[in-house]
Formats: structure tokens, C-alpha cells, sequence
């Protein structure tokens, strides 16, 4: 009876410590980078949203280890002092660690303000012919994509 | 499955599709300095006894 309970005892304060290590990751270091710049490079920031394959889902400090596929969309980053940056993405990754440290890596990455609506839009209706002249499967599903990424854009840009 | 996954394409063209359209959408003055970016060049030598025999750009 006494080992059981010592035993218990000792799976209780397992559970305790990890409890407790968890607790501490109250920050999170943040890195966005992209083929063209580097947004964050370890930098502490309240709130992540991403667009992801999976849903679009936004990422505080201490949530659950995941890896995703970005979608092309809107990032926007909380920082500490409260502003809010948007910055698009075409593709590209994001890991979230086990310790709150979380990677964005994208293939190619601007802040929104400097997305021109006029080409946006324009890029929307040249994929839009593309994809009703596109020959074959291929070129029909590289159509598709660029409807895919041009709504987006033209999203992001209004 | 998503269509272009379908047709064969997988997420490495998926993404270069959606870097370079992003580029296009930029603003005129950063556009032209983003299309550098839409290609990319190697240049492949080869060598023997210290000397570049042959070399192939792609």
C-alpha cells in the first residue's frame, strides 16, 4: 500500500514538472522569412494568424506543436506593442515547436500595402482566360492555382 | 485531393506559381527588382587536371 502510494506519488510530481515547464513558455520567438527578406528573426509577439491547407488558425504563445503548408493569403502578426502587420504570402511553411518558438518560411512574402490592386486584378482576369483556353489537364490546373493566388491578392489588396 | 495535386503538379510548383504571381502584383516600383527573382541560373563547369574542360548554363 505504501509503495503504491509512493508511486503514485511520483507519477503526480511527473506530471507536475511538465505542468510547470510548459507554464514558462509564456513568450513566443518568432521568425518570418522569406526569398526576398527577413520580417522577425527571434522576436517576441503576442499573436500569430496564418492561412494555412489546414483552415486558416491563429497562434498564441504555448499551442500545440504542429507543421503546416501555407496557403497564399494574409499573415498578420500581433506584436508586443500592440500594432498589427500584414504581410502576404505566396507559400511556404510554418512549424510551431514544442518550446513556442514558431518558423514561418515563405517562398516569397510582402506586406500588403505594397500589393498594387490594379495588377491584382488584372492578374485575376488574365488566369480567368488562361484557365477557359488551357488545353490540357496541366495547363488547366496551373490556371487554377493562379485564380487561386490572384483572389487572394485581390482580397488582400482592398 | 485538390485538382492540381490531380493533374500531377505537387506544392513545389504550386508555390513557385503563387511566389511569381505574388510578384507581379507588386507595386510598379518593386515589381521590376521581384522579377529578378523569377528565375534562377547554374552554371556547371567541368574540370580536369586543373583545367575547366566544358561549361553548360542553365
Amino acid at each position: 500500500m505504501a509503495a503504491l502510494r509512493s508511486m503514485s506519488r511520483l507519477l503526480m510530481n511527473r506530471n507536475l514538472s511538465t505542468t510547470i515547464k510548459r507554464g514558462y513558455a509564456e513568450d513566443m520567438s518568432f521568425t518570418f522569412a522569406s526569398g526576398n527578406q527577413v520580417f522577425y528573426d527571434g522576436q517576441n509577439v503576442r499573436q500569430v494568424d496564418v492561412p494555412s491547407f489546414s483552415g486558416s488558425f491563429g497562434i498564441l504563445p504555448k499551442h500545440v506543436p504542429t507543421l503546416a503548408v501555407l496557403k497564399p493569403g494574409v499573415v498578420s502578426v500581433y506584436e508586443n506593442e500592440g500594432n498589427v502587420k500584414k504581410i502576404f504570402v505566396s507559400s511556404g511553411t510554418v512549424t510551431i515547436n514544442d518550446d513556442s518558438s514558431v518558423q514561418i518560411l515563405a517562398e516569397e512574402a510582402h506586406p500588403v500595402e505594397n500589393i498594387d490592386a490594379a495588377a491584382a486584378r488584372d492578374l485575376l482576369s488574365k488566369a480567368q482566360s488562361q484557365f477557359s483556353s488551357a488545353a490540357n489537364e496541366q495547363a488547366k490546373a496551373e490556371a487554377e492555382i493562379a485564380i487561386e493566388v490572384s483572389e487572394a491578392l485581390v482580397k488582400a489588396a482592398e | 485531393m485538390s485538382a492540381w495535386r490531380q493533374a500531377g503538379l505537387n506544392y513545389i510548383n504550386y508555390s513557385s506559381i503563387a511566389a511569381r504571381l505574388l510578384r507581379q502584383a507588386l507595386k510598379a516600383d518593386l515589381r521590376t527588382e521581384a522579377a529578378k527573382r523569377n528565375d534562377s541560373h547554374i552554371r556547371i563547369t567541368k574540370w580536369e587536371a586543373g583545367k575547366p574542360i566544358k561549361s553548360s548554363e542553365f
